[in-house]
């Protein structure tokens, strides 16, 4: 009997969640083990609806996980690799303990390691899929290619990052698929649209470094794990959709045009290669295939491409991405080199710097072509005639702005009108700044004079009154049935006056009274003018208010009336 | 005396006034003599002018022609020149090397049996050797982090048993509810526009505001704290209070106080005790006229609910409209809750012990702006801001720095000295 009897927390959602203790029990790793294996494998907390009821009736504050997920994390091959990893430790400690130094080696060279290849197939099983969650990792990569290579983290990491971040750059500029820039006080925001997907990231300042203590760093290595691996083979997927050899290879004219005696002295030959890649001034080389599959690979390309956007929508597109074509720009050395390199570049621009400041320059300042020389200085120091010498602001601004700014405003000393977020959409009536009216009207094509700008503003602003305006309209509506009632009277008062003639004035005794209720009626009249729109919308709904209880009063009379005069004339009738 | 001397010197300075002495006479005349074997007296009675005169024309001949008159040697090299005629004796024992004939003779018979083109055993074994080849360390390039590591087209046509290549399993199916994603939120949130490095006036202002409403906040919560610690100035004991207390029950002048005390009570027992005699004289009569209270009540609620039924009719337009109002709060509260609960999809969720502590507004203030790029001071870490955003997106859950923990609790001993002392 007693077995027959419902016991509590038995049934119900208490069966499908476990907590984190018991689950790393029933792994058997330990806790830093088992978060590594849940930020791998993709398995995350959660909160149950009824906490007390998963709790077994406690409220205390316990970490949740699905137990099918756990379930699921037992059949994990790396899981076995992590206790080998543990076993490796123990006997590295005692060799170091014993002062064993052969054994130390050997056991350091047969270090057991694990690769996440599978993981990545399992959690993103299509490309596209892997494509939306590449955000996360780009921040992480690029991230970690900031860090100083002090022993914090593995140096290892941080190459591996720098060599993917440096890839996906090449390939932006490649495909040409950056569309907006944001230089904020935290780092500069980047967006490009990768096959249809729109990849936001950022990127921090290389000149800010302060370690915070309370982020763990275990946790954001093991991230970085994870998404060097995604990163890595996006990198590959990508560069083959755009036939570019994999893993990445400057042109062979470029290279030839970049090779210079002292190589040595800007990095080591092992990395000689990578700071080349990471100058982005050069074209990578493509891969070399034969006619039918290239055709094959330039069909799939405009399918890929083509989203839902229009024809007109395309070209804008098109324009937009050879914003730069044709243009030279030369770096001074206060600016940052590598944002700009990557932003110009992505656009068609050329773009060079001084040689002691970096490998891979392809001109010198004197070259005469140059267009535009970006400065951040108060004040250059030799002026070249027929070049432009510009703030870095003006490159960011052209390209959220689609078009090539006029480059009056600036000038170097001159107040640089304010750097407006491309992120942000305005509706119609919020509040767009003057800045960003006169952009618009630029990008219509209107001239930049002043006078027709300030027409423009003007018409603009009329523009948005005249919207405002006819939102109102829908209120009005019993006005215009006055309208046109009062528009009837007219008529009919124009009929009578005509048909008046000419007699003798007779005199009006004027009312005192009379006069007296029209001054007022007159000056209600003006307050109601002079009100605001407001208290005028308040005003309109209370007087219809009034005016409808006065007409159905008058209704329910006149329907009295009829019927009393309905009800005599039957009486009548009988009564005849 | 002293006066009479600084009378003298004024009078003396004086321009057009003859000194008292002749000059010839002060030039020939007894000198004083002046100790001139420290600084300050040297530096004063020394009269240095033909040689300053002298090295300003040398100096302003190195500026002109940039070299000098004659470069003079500097004294160092001077001193080391050996300017005596002896030489000095050589040091043998810092030219001797040990076996220096032995290795010399060794190295000429090499000589002579490479220039012969003869190759000893020994030459022979050491150029048989495999040379070594330090091979990368397998730990290295099969590491997941390796730089240069490769890789491939995962997402094409793989092999059937590529799995199984890999990890040395069977595939098991991943559950479908891990495809979720633990939050709505985006991966990056870009910074409101009043945070651009260069921002226009009213987005930055409202950044400002935003960042001054959560300190606000701060603030009044802080606060309301102190205001509910607050002690009321009122209730602290002053001596007054604190003597009253301490002498109660014991001075005499409350006796009378108790007495009439007593009497107050008395009387109020007998209006009591009256009133409950009176009461009961009327008892019987009460109840009967409970009983027809009651009957009468019944019969008026009972005529008042047919009223109200038959007035109702009339009512009806007020009904539905209050009917009306009802279902329409009902729907504004549904609306309000499926709001709040689409709110709370976004919030991040309560993972474990700690609550997600949002991070502060990267914000900079008007004067921290700065104009130009170069100027440019970065606000907040993107480490940090990475960190809580996957706090915030239920990734992980917040959790703080573990703290040291002792297993076993020191044990501090004194020293024997310091035993002794105290």
């Amino acid at each position: 009997m007693g077995g027959l009897q419902k016991k509590k927390y038995e049934r119900g959602s208490v069966t499908n969640y476990i907590t984190r203790n018991k689950a790393r029990k029933k792994l058997r790793l330990s806790l830093p083990d088992f978060r590594r294996l849940c930020i791998l494998k993709g398995i995350y907390p959660h909160e149950p609806k009824h906490k007390k009821k998963v709790n077994k009736g406690s409220t205390a504050p316990r970490t949740f996980y699905l137990i099918k997920d756990i379930r699921f994390l037992l059949h994990e091959p790396i899981v076995g690799k992590f206790r080998d990893y543990k076993v490796f430790v123990r006997k590295l400690k005692k060799a170091y303990g014993k002062t064993e130094w052969s054994a130390v080696e050997r056991l350091r060279e047969n270090k057991p390691t694990y690769k996440l290849d599978h993981i990545i197939k399992e959690r993103y099983p299509s490309f596209i899929d892997a494509l939306r969650d590449i955000d996360d990792a780009l921040c992480m990569c690029f991230l970690f290619s900031t860090f100083a290579r002090t022993g914090k983290c593995h140096v290892q990491t941080i190459q591996l990052c720098r060599r993917l971040t440096v890839e996906w750059m090449n390939y932006v500029v490649a495909a040409r698929a950056l569309r907006k820039v944001f230089i904020s006080i935290k780092g500069i925001y980047y967006q490009a649209e990768v096959m249809g997907q729109l990849i936001t990231w950022l990127v921090p300042y290389q000149f800010s470094h302060d370690h915070p203590t309370d982020v763990d760093y275990r946790v954001m290595a093991t991230f970085t794990e994870l998404y060097t691996t995604l990163l890595g083979f996006i990198n590959f997927r990508l560069y083959h959709s755009l036939n570019l050899l994999y893993p990445p290879k400057l042109d062979s004219k470029a290279e030839c045009e970049l090779k210079e005696e002292n190589e040595e002295d800007y990095a080591l030959n092992s990395e000689c290669y990578l700071e080349k890649l990471s100058a982005l001034s050069a074209s990578l080389a493509r891969m070399v295939s034969s006619a039918e599959e290239e055709e094959a690979q330039l069909d799939q390309f405009p399918d890929e491409m083509s989203t839902n956007l229009g024809k007109r929508e395309q070209k804008e597109q098109e324009a937009q991405k050879k914003l730069f074509d044709g243009l030279k720009f030369f770096l001074n050395r206060e600016v940052p080199r590598e944002s700009l390199a990557f932003v110009i570049r992505c656009f068609g621009g050329e773009v060079s710097w001084d040689k002691s400041v970096c490998i891979g320059s392809t001109y010198e300042v004197t070259e005469e072509t140059i267009t535009h020389h970006i400065v951040d200085r108060p004040n250059a120091s030799t002026q070249y005639i027929n070049r432009y010498y510009i703030q870095p602001q003006w490159v960011y601004d052209c390209i959220n702005a689609k078009i090539v700014l006029p480059v009056e405003d600036y000038f170097l000393g001159v107040t640089l009108p304010p750097h407006l977020s491309p992120f942000v959409e305005e509706k119609e009536g919020d509040y767009m700044p003057p800045e960003k009216v006169k952009i618009m009207a630029l990008q219509r094509g209107e001239k930049p004079a002043q006078e027709q700008e300030d027409e423009e503003e003007e018409d603009e602003d009329e523009d948005e009154e005249e919207e405002e305006d006819d939102n109102d309209d829908e209120e009005e509506d019993e006005e215009e049935d006055e309208e046109e009632s009062e528009e009837k009277n007219l008529k009919k008062m124009e009929k009578q006056r005509s048909q008046v003639k000419v007699t003798p004035g007779k005199m009006k005794v004027e009312n005192p009274e009379r006069l007296e209720q029209e001054e007022k009626a007159e000056e209600k009249r003006l307050a109601i003018m002079m009100m605001k729109k407001k208290e005028k919308y308040l005003y309109d709904k209370i007087m219809f208010g009034k005016k409808r209880k006065i007409r159905e009063a008058n209704k329910l009379t006149a329907k009295r009336k009829a019927h009393d005069d309905a009800e005599k004339a039957n009486k009548k009738k009988t009564r005849k | 005396m002293a006066a009479a001397r600084r009378l003298k010197r004024v009078v003396a300075s004086q321009p057009g006034f003859l000194n008292f002495k002749s000059s010839s006479e002060s030039l020939s005349g007894r000198r004083k003599r002046v100790n001139k074997n420290k600084k300050k007296s040297w530096n004063k009675h020394s009269d240095i002018n033909d040689v300053e005169e002298f090295l300003e024309d040398v100096r302003l001949q190195e500026r002109t022609t940039g070299k000098g008159k004659t470069p003079r040697p500097l004294r160092i090299d001077l001193i080391l020149q050996q300017d005596s005629l002896i030489p000095a004796p050589k040091d043998v024992l810092a030219y001797q090397q040990p076996n220096a004939k032995k290795l010399r003779r060794i190295s000429q018979k090499a000589e002579q049996l490479a220039a012969k083109g003869v190759v000893t055993r020994r030459q022979k074994r050491l150029l048989s050797r495999r040379p070594v080849t330090k091979e990368a360390k397998k730990s290295d390039t099969e590491a997941n982090n390796n730089p240069n590591r490769d890789y491939y087209d995962i997402w094409g046509q793989e092999p059937e048993d590529w799995y199984l290549q890999q990890t040395g399993k069977k595939r098991v199916k991943r559950p479908e509810k891990l495809s979720d994603r633990p939050s709505v939120l985006p991966a990056v949130e870009v910074i409101a526009p009043g945070g651009s490095y260069n921002p226009d006036f009213f987005s930055h202002q409202a950044l400002l505001k935003e960042a001054h409403e959560v300190e606000v906040k701060k603030q009044k919560e802080e606060d309301k704290l102190e205001r509910q610690l607050a002690v009321n100035k009122d209730d602290t004991a002053t001596e007054e209070t604190v003597i009253r207390e301490q002498v109660e029950g014991l001075v005499e002048e409350e006796e009378e106080e108790e007495d009439e005390e007593e009497a107050a009570h008395d009387e109020e027992d007998e209006d009591a005790e009256g009133g409950s005699s009176l009461a009961k004289k009327k008892t019987e009569r009460q109840r009967k006229r409970e009983k027809a209270d009651k009957i009468k009540e019944l019969r008026r609620l009972d005529s008042k609910r047919q009223m109200d039924h038959r007035q109702q009719l009339f009512q009806l337009r007020s009904i539905k409209a209050s009917i009306k109002q009802q279902e329409q709060s009902t729907e504004d509260k549904q609306k309000i809750r499926k709001a709040n609960q689409e709110a709370e999809k976004s919030q991040p969720r309560r993972l474990g012990k700690l609550k997600f502590q949002a991070q502060d507004l990267e914000v900079q203030l008007s004067d921290e702006l700065a104009g130009s790029l170069r100027q440019l001071k970065p606000e907040g870490s993107v480490l940090k801001d990475r960190f809580k955003s996957l706090q915030k997106r239920n990734l992980i859950e917040p959790r703080e720095r573990a703290k040291f923990k002792r297993r076993h609790k020191l044990k501090y001993v004194e020293k024997r000295a310091f035993r002794a002392i105290t």
